[in-house]
């Protein structure tokens, strides 16, 4: 993979004074997906599905493209994916169309995305209750606890697939089979996991699987939602109105055919589109590439880091473990400094805080951390030019 | 505490700049989250501090390293600091409504409400030979007998006492308030005219035979005067149009202009305002309380009782 190469396929790399590494939270996105909105707008910024003229069933074909090509992505049907906002939406979605009954258990790990946490212990007003699998204390997912707290009445495990705390992935197949001993069903948070590793949902057996669209190169505004077919087919329907009924009547309507009578109101065209690009460039760059220069970069990283006094890396000490994503807080200095000095001395972007998991931090009385997500479009010097700055902001805060 | 030091700083800056703006309404974001106990995670405080930190850095690593040390201390400072020149800014703009200046009645120096020093402009009295130059302190009018200046009794427990120059710029600048205080206020009046300008010595004989001769309207002549361009009252001729118009007999006025006493009670009057201590026209006293320069109105108005 010939990164200087790969850097010119997007423009904002071309800028000289920026250094993004705040990819966990939005990837970049290639030209190619760039133009292919500009494409939308500019040739056919049409209605997909409901109009038979030229243009709009040139428009549905590309969407079905797409929707094809997305399934084919994760290994699934095309009828078992769900176009949504956001990862997010995919899991409120579920939440809220889930046959989840007072009594039943959902688990989650202890460091869930408040999006794939507040969905569940909302649904406490309906009895269901929400329990936390306790990680070990490198932060890792600890099987043996899982093994122990599952009884029939845990109907679902809903579990970040990849941390964006830490980059520590689950052993997701594992898991998987023991909830199915089990009876319980599962869904991945495949938000971080969707550009590092090969998802494979038949080979995992998952039941429902989220991921976004601006975390794998897409446009911002796009997600998924995937659902093995015979699942969705029993799902209650959550929004509804134009597009999820065949037709209707004063007082009463006919749903319409998965996956459409779950995606309500005139979709993101420009977006699904520019999802579809972003695919076919992951592809063509190889998502064992992606991950391959991914660990290059950590490794260092990490390495440097751990060179620092009372600095602590959140997760496992190997870089290997953690993707690209390296989570640190330094026990004299604050986060938020740090993050706002690397920018405004160096262009570099981070992410401070509490990475929307909060109850992590809290749980564990750390107050914040500095969050550095690399992706495959970042080099070694970068990552060296934030190890010099960041040695040199220390200096002056200590 | 230093997001309502913040909020407070940045909102005075705020007024001046957009940027400034931005952060006093990040400072409000972080005291409000405080105040309602939710987690402060703005860290504008941080934010705060490592902006001003990242552009000290790159002057000097070691200034950067002490105001890191000492940010707290420096912070206060800067808030203290800002507290009082908001507090004498305050008072600026108090003083200058009141006294059309900010540091106080006559006083000096620089106002930024009244950046050119309009309202404090005299034209000076030239020095006595041998005396030091008066100052605002020496200014009264125990000295001065004011039944040599002309006066209109409106029977008021105010008194005014007006002394300018009909050619001097900021004696008429001040007129027309002291005119509008006269109409609207009748205080009891008092005007005597000091020529503080060389060459203009027959002006002085003008004024002093329309105030002694009765048969015209004395205040009608000085209206005229300060209000005719100066051009025209250093002619000879306009000043006896002017006298024409104010309803004098021109040969009564003529016959005083000629008559040698007439220099001598000139000099008299002179002296007897020259005993006010009077270093600049305009002079004004509301009630004994002496004002230099032309004030606004407002000022004028404000020592009345
Ligand atoms: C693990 C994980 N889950 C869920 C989300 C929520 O994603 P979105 O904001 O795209 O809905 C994120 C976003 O950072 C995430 O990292």
């Amino acid at each position: 993979m010939n990164i200087k190469k790969l850097r010119k396929d997007f423009y904002f790399l071309q800028k000289k004074n920026y250094i993004y590494f705040d990819n966990a939270c939005n990837s970049l996105r290639p030209d190619c997906v760039v133009e292919k909105i500009n494409e939308y707008y500019k040739e056919y910024p049409v209605c997909a599905g409901r109009s038979n003229y030229a243009l709009a069933e040139k428009l549905t074909t590309d969407l079905l493209g797409v929707r094809k090509n997305i399934a084919k992505f994760i290994s699934a049907k095309e009828d078992e994916i769900i176009f949504t906002k956001n990862t997010t939406e995919s899991i409120n979605l579920l939440a809220n169309s889930l046959d989840l009954k007072e009594g039943d258990i959902v688990l989650t790990t202890d460091k869930e995305h408040n999006s794939n946490l507040i969905p569940w212990i909302k649904l406490k007003s309906k009895g269901v209750i929400h329990k936390t699998i306790n990680s070990n204390p490198d932060n890792t997912f600890n099987i043996e606890r899982l093994s122990k707290v599952l009884c029939p009445e845990v109907k679902l495990l809903a579990l970040g697939m990849s941390s964006n705390l830490d980059g520590v992935s689950i052993p997701a197949k594992e898991i998987i089979d023991l909830a199915h001993k089990n009876g319980s069903l599962v869904l991945l948070d495949a938000a971080q996991s969707a550009i590092s590793e090969k998802i494979d949902v038949k080979y995992l057996d998952v039941d429902f699987l989220a991921f976004s669209g601006h975390k794998i190169l897409g446009p911002s505004g796009t997600g998924v939602l995937f659902g093995k077919k015979d699942l969705l087919e029993k799902l209650g329907s959550f929004l509804v109105g134009g597009s999820t009924v065949h037709s209707s009547s004063y007082d009463d309507f006919e749903l319409a055919d998965i996956p459409e009578r779950f995606e309500a109101g005139l979709q993101n065209f420009s977006g699904i589109l520019g999802l579809g690009e972003a695919i076919k460039y992951l592809e063509k760059i190889g998502l064992k590439n992606i991950q391959k220069q991914k660990l290059v970069l950590n490794e260092y990283l990490s390495n440097e880091l751990l060179k620092i006094d009372k600095l602590h890396i959140i997760g496992p000490e190997e870089a290997s473990r953690r993707s690209g994503i390296v989570s640190f807080y330094i026990d004299d200095i604050d986060s938020h400094q740090l993050s706002i000095m690397l920018d405004r001395s160096a262009g570099i972007m981070t992410r401070s805080g509490q990475h929307c998991v909060h109850s992590w931090f809290k749980s564990r009385e750390v107050a914040s951390s500095l969050r550095v997500s690399m992706s495959f479009y970042n080099t070694l010097d970068e990552v060296k030019k934030f190890v010099d700055e960041l040695n040199n902001i220390i200096k002056i805060l200590r | 505490m230093f997001c309502f030091i913040a909020l407070l700083v940045f909102s005075v800056l705020g007024i001046f700049s957009a940027t400034h703006r931005k952060f006093a309404k990040e400072a409000f974001d972080c005291v409000f989250r405080r105040i309602t106990f939710r987690p402060c995670n703005t860290g504008f405080r941080e934010k705060v501090r490592g902006i001003i930190l990242v552009k000290l850095m790159k002057r000097s690593s070691f200034f950067a390293k002490v105001f890191n040390k000492y940010f707290e201390l420096i912070a206060w400072i800067f808030f203290v600091l800002m507290i009082v020149s908001t507090f004498y800014v305050g008072r600026g703009a108090y003083n200058f409504y009141l006294y059309g200046n900010c540091n106080g009645v006559n006083e000096e120096g620089f106002c930024l409400f009244d950046p050119t020093g309009e309202n404090n402009k005299i034209s000076p009295v030239a020095p006595t030979c041998g005396l030091d130059t008066p100052t605002v302190d020496d200014l009264s009018l125990a000295n001065t007998d004011l039944d040599k200046f002309f006066f209109i009794d409106n029977n008021s427990e105010d008194t005014v006492v007006f002394i300018g120059c009909y050619v001097c710029d900021f004696t008429r600048k001040a007129f027309p308030d002291i005119e509008k205080l006269l109409e609207k206020k009748k205080p009891n009046f008092y005007f005597g005219h000091l020529p503080v300008k060389h060459g203009s010595d027959f002006i002085s004989s003008y004024d002093y035979c329309a105030r002694e001769d009765t048969s015209g309207d004395y205040w009608k002549f000085v209206e005229l005067m300060f209000t005719s361009d100066i051009e025209n009252i250093n002619d000879q001729n306009y000043l006896q149009e002017v006298v024409d118009k104010a309803g004098y007999d021109k040969s009564k006025i003529d016959e005083c202009l000629a008559d040698p006493e007439t220099l001598a009670s000139i000099e008299q009057n002179i002296f007897n305002i020259g005993n006010t201590n009077i270093y600049g026209t305009p002079l004004v006293f509301v009630n004994n309380k002496a004002i230099v320069g032309p004030k606004p109105y407002r000022v004028y108005k404000g020592f009345l009782k």
